[in-house]
């Protein structure tokens, strides 16, 4: 029950990565962002989302700020570091290679 | 991982670790802000409250899951889990004080036990030259059958230096000299030590001055032109109170005016272990110190005064420097057969100089440190025996701990935890104990002219290797336990309190740790016994001459040389003096010795061909070590001539040459006949021919330890010696002579330096009393901590196997077993276990003993007296500590035992 079964292993970084870029964010931000963006295709667990940023956190890739939200709380913002970005590019780069190479076989296959 | 990923990562471990609380409401504030927000969300949808608080909590699936996962990507769980191990372990230690405490004072007596031995050793063989890179520093010694450790002459100095390649630097230095030393002209000097050393000393130690410079190569160039002289750091810090403009001042030292140019870098104090010299001067003022006056320091190749040290060249094989130097070597015999005949060349690593075959001190160091792991083995069984039990009685904790589903490698780490808290705190109290036995060390004091450094402390390198073996220790008396007990039947384990499915291997170890105790410490009973008979045997003999001497004999050493005498008015010195001693009221007797017997310094060594003698064949001449004494001596020191005479005035350089032998020499050389008459030839077949008139006794000449040995005594008319000591016998107390001695030479030059004034009694005490003594309590205070250790250990097995079976007990008394059968039948097993322990120990102990015997007291054989004592101690004892708890079984009331459990 932990991990979503429909999101390949590290795919979920590399969308908490990619979302970061744009925007320092907080926890609950970033969940309603994963829905909408998805367009509820991707289903993420909010259970998984908090073990995951913490995971980037301790990886060095983000780092979190107590900051007050738009009304007046406070709340937990993650943001991209240096290395983090470093990261998202190879990342990214890694899954168009794999995304590419995988709709090339599928495209073999049915042909 | 690259520096850049720690700069992100290292806060946040350290922030995990120290500000842990912190962390953790950061992390529930965060999660109740996204759960509040979801409620939110909820509610707004049209939700009840409540349903909408269940489902937010559902979506997180399982917030205690999450919040560890959380927990789990700080990675540094093995570091709370230790944490959590710690304070569980010390919680449970805290619950039982008394096996605690116990375990702790007996790991702390086998730490302490050991610190003390290894600071001998560390500073006698191990502790690195106190320079940069010391590992690159060689010795070059020059090589002869007498002497594989011996020194070169400044010639051979400079031909190595110019020849050999492996090397960044060569360097050569004196041993240290005694100098008279005054800060201003006008001051009566006082005696102070100085190494001279080749101009490159400095630069290829790389422990260049930081006040001041070292020496320039054209400093140490031409004999006698530049009186420079750099200052030992501690010598400036105690006499000019560090202060830095103290370069560039005159010194007077010998009477001639050196210029300070630098101070020594803090720490460095020669390559030597126990001198701390106070000046270094270059070697090409060898003229204005006490170097060897029958030869020319920096003509004669025999001359050896020089310890020669190389810095290997980086990439240089070890192997290709020593092929180097023997080939040297061996060039200088083909090329110098006079004084290089018979000679090679060596080089030799700092551990081979350090544990020279004919020195005591790290022989000591090795037994002692040998004998005190054996202390600690025992020690670390007899924890691990007391843990062992222990694990025994928490079987059923353990059985708990495995069914709620603990790993058995969680549990072994807990159990090892356990163990570690208690070999550290013993650790920790060891080190104070060996602090203690170092400090008792450190107050030694030996009677030598420059004050000697006692070179063993707790320093950093000892209190690391004193709590690497407490933790090593508690590996070793931890693991074992661990793992047995961690192999549990949990339905047998459960069910009841202290019951192992195989129990009968584990009998099997706890019986092992008793025989292996017994055996080391009827084992170090035997070695310390056999040390303290050792030393009864050298002290039996060649020793009456020292009791009688030791109150009345007063001794003064002189040295002209310090105050500029020539050979002549040297001569003319030491004649006055001990004429106009001999008058003074209350001396019975004067001479001069170039030592006193027992004496810290060497003896020279002199080579020699006895007439009508067949030499070995491949033997020239043959050595032996010999003094120059004046003809008051035999009569004043008490050592009795047997045969023939002793020295008389008549014996000066215009007489026939004459020296008389010990016992010893006399029947080394000629053998079933009268050595009286029969002559040598001083330095070899062409050399003068000398008559042997006496034959004296033989005694001990230097430490205790060394076996006998030739020796040969000359007439100090016929070989003039600059370095003397006056020996002065009282009818009374020796020191009464002092004041009027010092009379007489101030009457003969108010500048004259008494170097080191002492009655005999304080050379007697350190060589014969302290010395011995010392090593005999350490090793006895060894065997004694042992024997204990090996008590408790015994009654610690003997009462836990009677608290087991007090049941049994109860039911064979309850059907008639007297008193008398539960004895034998509880002390049964103990004493199988001391007598075999016995047979381990007694064949240990012959191996020890044989071991000390070649090393330190060159003798062979078994001493029975030893077993005969150590045995019965032994057996006798052991069964006292078997039959304490064995007798409170015999005691049992049938009805209580039977109620037991």
């Amino acid at each position: 029950m932990s991990k979503p079964a429909d999101l390949v292993q590290g795919t979920l970084d590399l969308l908490l990565l990619k979302i970061l870029a744009l925007q320092p964010l907080h926890g609950w931000a970033i969940s309603l962002r994963l829905r909408s963006i998805s367009n509820e295709v991707l289903q993420v667990s909010e259970g998984s989302l908090y073990p995951a940023l913490h995971k980037l956190e301790q990886e060095g890739w983000i780092q979190a700020e107590w900051k007050q939200t738009e009304n007046n709380r406070k709340a937990k913002f993650y943001s991209l570091t240096r290395l983090g970005r470093r990261q998202l590019e190879t990342e990214s780069a890694n899954w168009q290679r794999l995304s590419s190479a995988i709709s090339h076989v599928v495209q073999l296959s049915e042909a | 991982m690259r520096p850049e990923h720690w700069f992100f990562t290292v806060p946040l471990r350290i922030r995990s670790i120290f500000r842990r609380r912190r962390v953790e409401t950061e992390l529930d504030e965060e999660l109740r802000f996204h759960l509040e927000h979801k409620i939110e969300e909820g509610v707004e949808a049209g939700l009840t409250p409540e349903e909408a608080r269940r489902r937010a909590f559902l979506a997180m699936g399982g917030l205690d899951q999450r919040k560890e996962e959380i927990r789990d990507a700080r990675r540094i769980h093995w570091l709370t889990d230790f944490v959590d191990d710690v304070r569980y372990a010390s919680r449970s230690l805290r619950r039982s004080p008394g096996l605690t405490a116990f375990i702790v004072i007996t790991i702390a007596l086998g730490v302490g036990m050991t610190a003390t031995p290894l600071s001998m050793l560390d500073a006698l063989i191990f502790r690195p030259y106190p320079v940069p890179r010391p590992g690159e520093v060689v010795t070059l010694v020059s090589t002869s059958r007498d002497n594989p450790f011996d020194s070169f002459s400044f010639r051979e100095y400079l031909d190595i230096r110019d020849h050999v390649k492996s090397y960044v630097g060569v360097v050569a230095h004196t041993a240290l000299m005694t100098v008279g030393f005054s800060p201003r002209p006008v001051e009566i000097p006082r005696i102070r030590g100085a190494l001279l050393v080749s101009g490159n000393f400095f630069r290829a130690l790389e422990v260049e001055p930081r006040i001041g410079r070292g020496f320039r190569d054209d400093e140490d160039r031409v004999p006698g032109r530049d009186p420079v002289v750099v200052l030992g750091s501690e010598f400036w810090k105690s006499e000019f109170g560090s202060d830095p403009s103290v370069v560039g001042r005159t010194i007077r030292l010998n009477g001639r005016d050196f210029t300070v140019i630098g101070v020594g870098p803090e720490g460095f104090t020669s390559l030597y272990i126990f001198d701390r010299p106070d000046f270094y001067v270059p070697l090409a003022m060898a003229g204005s110190f006490t170097t060897n006056p029958k030869k020319s320091f920096f003509s004669d190749r025999d001359d050896r005064e020089l310890t020669v040290r190389g810095r290997l060249r980086r990439g240089t094989r070890l192997g290709d420097a020593r092929g180097e130097l023997e080939l040297l070597g061996r060039d200088f015999a083909r090329e110098y057969p006079a004084t290089n005949r018979e000679r090679g060349a060596a080089v030799r690593t700092m551990l081979e100089t350090r544990t020279q075959p004919g020195d005591a001190n790290w022989k000591f160091a090795v037994i002692f440190t040998t004998l005190a792991f054996v202390v600690l083995l025992v020690a670390c069984t007899n924890a691990a025996g007391l843990l062992l039990a222990r694990a025994r009685a928490r079987t059923r904790e353990i059985a708990v701990r495995l069914a709620i589903g603990a790993g058995r490698f969680r549990l072994v780490r807990l159990l090892l935890t356990e163990s570690l808290v208690l070999a550290l705190l013993g650790g920790i109290c060891g080190v104070a104990v060996g602090y203690v036995g170092i400090a008792a060390l450190q107050t030694f004091s030996i009677p030598a002219e420059i004050p000697v450094r006692i070179p063993f402390r707790m320093d950093a390198r000892v209190l690391t290797a004193s709590l690497g073996f407490s933790i090593l220790s508690a590996l070793f008396c931890g693991l074992f336990p661990a793992f047995q007990s961690t192999r549990v039947d949990l339905v047998n384990g459960l069910k009841a309190a202290d019951q192992g499915p195989n129990g009968r291997r584990r009998l099997w170890g706890r019986n092992a740790l008793v025989v292996a105790q017994v055996a080391m410490s009827l084992m170090l009973l035997a070695a310390s016994f056999v040390m303290y008979r050792g030393f009864q045997r050298s002290l039996s003999e060649g020793l009456d001459f020292a009791t009688e001497a030791k109150d009345h004999v007063l001794l003064a050493r002189f040295d002209p040389r310090l105050v500029q005498y020539d050979t002549e008015r040297t001569q003319r010195f030491y004649q006055q003096l001990v004429e106009r001693v001999r008058e003074k009221p209350g001396v019975w007797s004067a001479a001069l010795t170039q030592n006193p017997p027992l004496g810290l310094e060497g003896w020279d060594m002199v080579t020699f061909v006895p007439e009508n003698f067949e030499m070995p064949r491949d033997r020239d001449v043959l050595a032996s070590r010999a003094d120059t004494v004046d003809e008051g001596y035999f009569e004043t020191i008490g050592v009795p001539i047997l045969r023939g005479r002793g020295f008389r005035s008549s014996d000066d350089s215009g007489a026939p040459r004459v020296a008389v032998v010990n016992e010893h020499f006399a029947q080394h050389y000629w053998p079933g006949a009268d050595a009286l008459g029969k002559r040598f030839r001083l330095g070899g077949r062409a050399g003068e021919p000398v008559e042997v008139v006496g034959v004296a006794q033989n005694i001990h000449y230097g430490d205790i330890f060394s076996g006998r040995t030739d020796f040969l005594y000359m007439p100090v008319a016929q070989h003039p010696v600059a370095r003397l000591v006056l020996m002065v016998r009282s009818d009374g107390d020796a020191l009464q002579l002092l004041d009027p001695i010092q009379d007489v030479v101030r009457s003969l030059d108010p500048n004259m330096p008494m170097l080191r004034t002492m009655s005999y009694a304080e050379l007697y005490r350190y060589s014969v009393v302290v010395g011995p003594g010392v090593a005999i309590k350490l090793v006895g205070t060894l065997g004694a901590v042992a024997l204990l250790l090996a008590i408790a250990g015994l009654y610690g097995l003997v009462s836990y196997n009677v608290s087991r079976r007090t049941r049994e007990i109860g039911i064979r008394m309850a059907i008639g077993a007297r008193p008398r059968d539960v004895l034998r039948l509880v002390m049964g097993r103990g004493l199988a276990l001391v007598a075999i322990g016995t047979v381990f120990g007694i064949a240990m102990g012959f191996g020890v003993e044989r071991a000390m015997n070649s090393m330190l007291f060159h003798a062979g054989g078994t001493d029975l007296l030893v077993y005969a004592v150590v045995v019965p101690t032994m057996v006798l004892v052991t069964m006292l500590a078997a039959w304490v708890p064995a007798r409170r079984a015999a005691r049992i009331a049938p009805t209580l035992a039977l109620r037991y459990e």
